[in-house]
């Protein structure tokens, strides 16, 4: 036996039991900072403005009154039947496209999975702007001779702005299900239909064990949707459909800013999300729905027949035609096609606006510096989320965190409802009050607010999108490392790490990609005259450079591309083989 | 044993060792001693702190009370806790643990990664362990292509690897079907006492732990309540829970007992108050108590209804299996007697006559139990 030697004897071990420690402090506080702290004061505003010298009263309902009607009613009402809507559709269309992908044998199967990891992170105004570009009156269709306009008349309104949101919501409920069918073992049906069930009764008792699932998807669905700011922005500005995500950022960009109603619809907006997650979290706590474990078998795959096999596979590649292929096209087409297409009668191709990006007209701007401007931002912020939510995800998935744990959860489930742009104007009041400005940290108008704001609003979903991995990791593996002579960090590093690997990844690019294109919180707290790229498109589709806004458009989606093919191919070049063989399965498959 | 193997063997002492989780105390101080090159197990029923025990040796779990030696030295107690990879052991997990990115090989060459050896001498210990639990031909598959015994091969050859002087076993078998078990018991018997390694086995299962122990110490709501070898657990069972945990074929309420010495009494039984029955006696039995006798099924002998001596009995049940026949006897209106082992078969309905070995019956007052 080796000698044990006595100077590593207070070393802690692996006992995971712990009531409040320094880590939990740590944890806490940075929470506060980050996400408490600016919600609860912006959100104080809404019946208690004196408190912050925003108002008179100490305490009155008369912006809660004022909230509710007009033109801010208007946005609230549209936001929430639209956000039920669309998770309703989202959730619908994305289970049956989980269930075709991954449990049939439909065409191409990988490429749809990847499909809509591409369809992830295609951020909404994106998806708007190629879907305008395309229907438009001086749009791409009309510029090849096609008459839209019926088309466009009904786009412009709910249709477009729950079409577009649908299509955005669809890969997150998608993953969910995908996630609760991988665990769908043959032996429920088996049970059913040996014990005497029909089809139906099968469908019907088995569907109940991924009840769990559906109702994350529709929790999530809803917030997404709820908290977009992106078609608010564009479509439903230009619509005359008010959101309530713009009612928000209009009640504090015009002047005066009015603090108190944009409290009170951003408590209606996060409050809107408590009815389903509340719902999502009495079934879970009702029942218990873990099915998987080491005797799962793999899913049966249903084998079509020819005919149903084609028709099935060309409704997956419409639902990607419609949710991917319109907008980039559009996108796309536009940024080629000279403005004198649309008065000339014949189509003239240009490059013209291409040659913009990086050699502006002398009022515009180079997407260059703001493009590089957000590369760093998304390097960064994806760099720290990442390691934050593992550390995070690791507290939330342990099976004895005990009360500190069970906040953190419910905080973070909390925060996912919480708008970007509420969080902007959060940290915009919160980090401009005179005490903290003075007495803590002056961080206003500066770069290093707004990546700690990207940082809060990824957080909470990157922590949600690491806890299920974790949780799958048998803390056996990494005890099996420690007792064979590894010490904590290297039993991470070679049990842990290789098994992550792949969604850290996969997070550490959705957070990149995400805080790219990012638009809500970047067009409220940029600092002056640094600009991120978001906000240049959106300045220069403002004042109808549409063909220069296109080309930027079509630019920085290439580049995210581009940095996703690099990230990968390093992966795959690096790991050692037994890495790329394990991953999540919902990113695997 | 060769004098090298058996110079590294460990030492183990538990002193006075508990663990509580939140109300629960999963150990209740446990005192136990371990020489070197025993090969203990650990035998006790879901929840009786078992595997508690193990973690807390391993270093996966800290005592809440008490202190854990290895070879003299502590490594839990007090004055703080020394982390496992410091503990110079290996551990086979009931779940195998092994790392699904490595291969068989990697796995188990995973504890040499620390070691001296040179990468040479690193790939042949792994080459003659493959060898030696037999499955060289799998050494670059990875873990989700082995099966269920394959993968617990792995475990046991991952365990050896680092020729450490402990080697504990948490329910290794328990995943595994009955021909798999018993031929990887050997194994681990084999092998373990081969590396002369100090071991420590978990199971609930009393025939395993009979076959491979040394010692067996038996484990109740977190406390030790015997410890001896398989033969004297057998033979002289401390109390009624070690009895039953152990095997009975029958347990029945004893109307009336007469001392005979200090450890032997004759018992009547009510189904049968005409017949003398010698048993061991066990504990305290007072003249009120509520005893009963517990018969093991070795001392259980069945014989033709016209055979003089017996309790009469009835056969319930036959079952065949390979060496003779097993059958469930009942004696009196509702009592029992179960694993009744004949070379004949006797058919069910079939009335016959039952004697009890003195030796395998036991008379025990299973209220005068602290626990």
């Amino acid at each position: 036996m080796n000698v044990i030697k006595a100077k590593s004897f207070t070393e802690n071990g692996l006992d995971t039991r712990r009531k409040f420690s320094f880590g939990s402090i740590g944890v806490w506080t940075a929470l506060f900072l980050l996400i408490g702290a600016p919600v609860l004061c912006f959100l104080t505003l809404g019946v208690s403005p004196r408190l912050f010298q925003q108002g008179p009263e100490w305490f009155t309902l008369k912006y809660v009154h004022e909230a509710f009607q007009g033109f801010a009613g208007r946005a609230i009402f549209n936001s929430l039947w639209v956000a039920t809507v669309v998770s309703i559709f989202a959730v619908s269309i994305a289970t049956s496209m989980a269930w075709v992908i991954h449990r049939t044998n439909i065409g191409a199967r990988r490429f749809w999975a990847v499909a809509m990891w591409l369809l992830l992170l295609l951020p909404t105004w994106m998806m708007t702007l190629g879907w305008t570009d395309l229907l438009q009156p001086v749009g791409g269709l009309q510029a090849l001779g096609i008459n839209c306009s019926y088309i466009y008349h009904e786009f412009f309104g709910p249709l477009g702005i729950v079409v577009v949101l649908t299509t955005a919501a669809l890969p997150f409920s998608y993953f969910i299900i995908t996630a609760g069918l991988q665990g769908l073992g043959p032996e429920f049906e088996d049970a059913a239909r040996i014990h005497g069930a029909n089809k139906i009764q099968t469908f019907k008792t088995v569907l109940p064990i991924i009840s769990p699932a559906i109702l994350s998807a529709i929790a999530v669905s809803f917030a997404e949707t709820i908290s977009d700011f992106g078609v608010a922005d564009t479509l439903g500005y230009h619509a005359h459909f008010p959101l309530a995500t713009f009612i928000l950022f209009k009640a504090i960009s015009s002047y005066p800013a009015n603090f108190s109603v944009a409290a009170v619809v951003a408590a209606v907006l996060i409050l809107s999300i408590v009815p389903p997650i509340t719902l999502q979290s009495r079934v879970m706590r009702k029942n218990t729905f873990a099915v998987l474990s080491g005797r799962t078998r793999t899913p049966r795959v249903r084998e079509f027949r020819k005919g149903p096999r084609v028709l099935a596979t060309t409704i997956v590649a419409t639902v990607f035609v419609v949710a991917i292929g319109v907008p980039v096209l559009g996108a796309v087409m536009t940024s080629f096609i000279s403005g004198q297409s649309f008065y000339g009668g014949h189509l003239h191709l240009t490059l013209l606006y291409y040659r913009e990006i990086f050699n502006p007209p002398s009022a515009g701007k180079s997407l260059g510096t703001p493009l590089l401007l957000s590369d760093q931002l998304g390097f960064v912020v994806a760099s720290c989320t990442g390691a934050f939510a593992v550390v995070m995800a690791r507290r939330l998935v342990t099976k004895v965190g005990g009360l500190s744990q069970r906040i953190t959860d419910i905080f973070l489930l909390g925060s996912i409802a919480i708008p970007g742009v509420v969080l902007a104007i959060g940290y915009i009041f919160f980090y401009n009050l005179s005490f903290i400005t003075h007495h803590v940290i002056n961080l206003y108008e500066t770069l290093p607010l707004l990546i700690i704001a990207l940082i809060a609003s990824s957080l909470p979903g990157q922590t949600r999108f690491m806890a299920g991995p974790v949780s799958q990791i048998q803390p056996s593996l990494s005890e099996a490392a420690r007792v064979h002579g590894a010490g904590r960090f290297t039993a991470w590093r070679t049990t842990n790490l290789p098994l992550m690997s792949r969604v850290l990844l996969w997070g550490w690019l959705l957070t990149f990609t995400k805080t790219i294109s990012e638009l809500a919180i970047a067009t409220i707290l940029f600092p002056p005259s640094q600009e991120p790229a978001s906000v240049t498109i959106q300045n220069y589709l403002a004042n109808f450079n549409t063909g220069a806004g296109t080309a930027m458009t079509v630019m920085t989606l290439l580049e995210m591309l581009g940095i996703i093919v690099i990230a990968l191919g390093i992966y795959r070049l690096v790991t050692p083989r037994g890495w790329r063989r394990i991953g999540w399965r919902g990113i695997q498959s | 044993m060769s004098n090298e193997t058996a110079r590294k063997a460990s030492s183990v002492h538990f002193e006075n060792v508990g663990k509580t989780f939140g109300e629960k105390d999963a150990l209740n101080n446990v005192n136990l001693e371990i020489a070197p090159g025993t090969f203990l197990v650990l035998l006790g029923p879901s929840g009786s702190g078992k595997t508690t025990l193990l973690r807390c040796l391993a270093g996966i779990e800290r005592p809440s009370r008490g202190s854990i030696f290895i070879n003299g030295t502590p490594v839990a107690g007090e004055g703080g806790f020394l982390p496992p990879e410091k503990r110079g052991l290996a551990m086979v997990f009931q779940d195998y643990a092994l790392w699904p990115h490595l291969t068989v090989r990697a796995n188990i060459g995973f504890p040499l990664n620390n070691s001296q050896l040179s990468k040479p001498a690193r790939t042949d210990r792994v080459d003659n362990l493959l060898d030696r639990v037999g499955i060289a031909h799998l050494a670059d598959r990875y873990p989700n292509q082995l099966s269920g015994g394959e993968q617990q091969r792995v475990a046991l050859a991952r365990a050896l690897a680092a020729e450490v002087g402990l080697i504990l076993f948490d329910e290794p078998l328990s995943n595994l079907d009955a021909d798999r078990r018993e031929s990887l018991r050997i194994e681990i018997a084999t092998l373990t006492r081969e590396s002369g390694a100090t071991a420590l086995y978990i199971t609930h299962d009393q025939s395993e732990a009979f076959a491979l122990a040394d010692k067996v110490g038996v484990l109740k709501q977190g406390e030790l309540v015997q410890l001896d070898t398989p033969e004297m657990i057998y033979k002289s069972p401390a109390n009624a829970f070690v009895t039953r945990f152990t095997g009975v074929s029958g347990e029945f309420a004893i109307k009336q007992f007469k001392k005979m010495g200090d450890s032997l009494v004759e018992v009547y039984l009510p189904f049968a108050p005409d017949i003398t029955v010698e048993a061991t006696k066990i504990g305290k039995l007072s003249k009120d108590a509520n005893a009963s006798l517990f018969v093991r099924s070795a001392g259980v002998s069945i014989f033709p209804e016209t055979n003089e001596e017996g309790i009469p009995g009835e056969i319930r049940d036959v079952a065949f299996n390979g060496r003779g026949y097993e059958h469930v006897v009942k004696v009196g209106a509702a009592e029992m007697l179960t694993k009744v082992y004949s070379k004949h078969r006797f058919d069910r309905g079939v009335n016959i006559k039952v004697t009890l070995d003195p030796a395998s019956c036991f008379a025990i007052d299973p209220s005068t139990e602290e626990m």
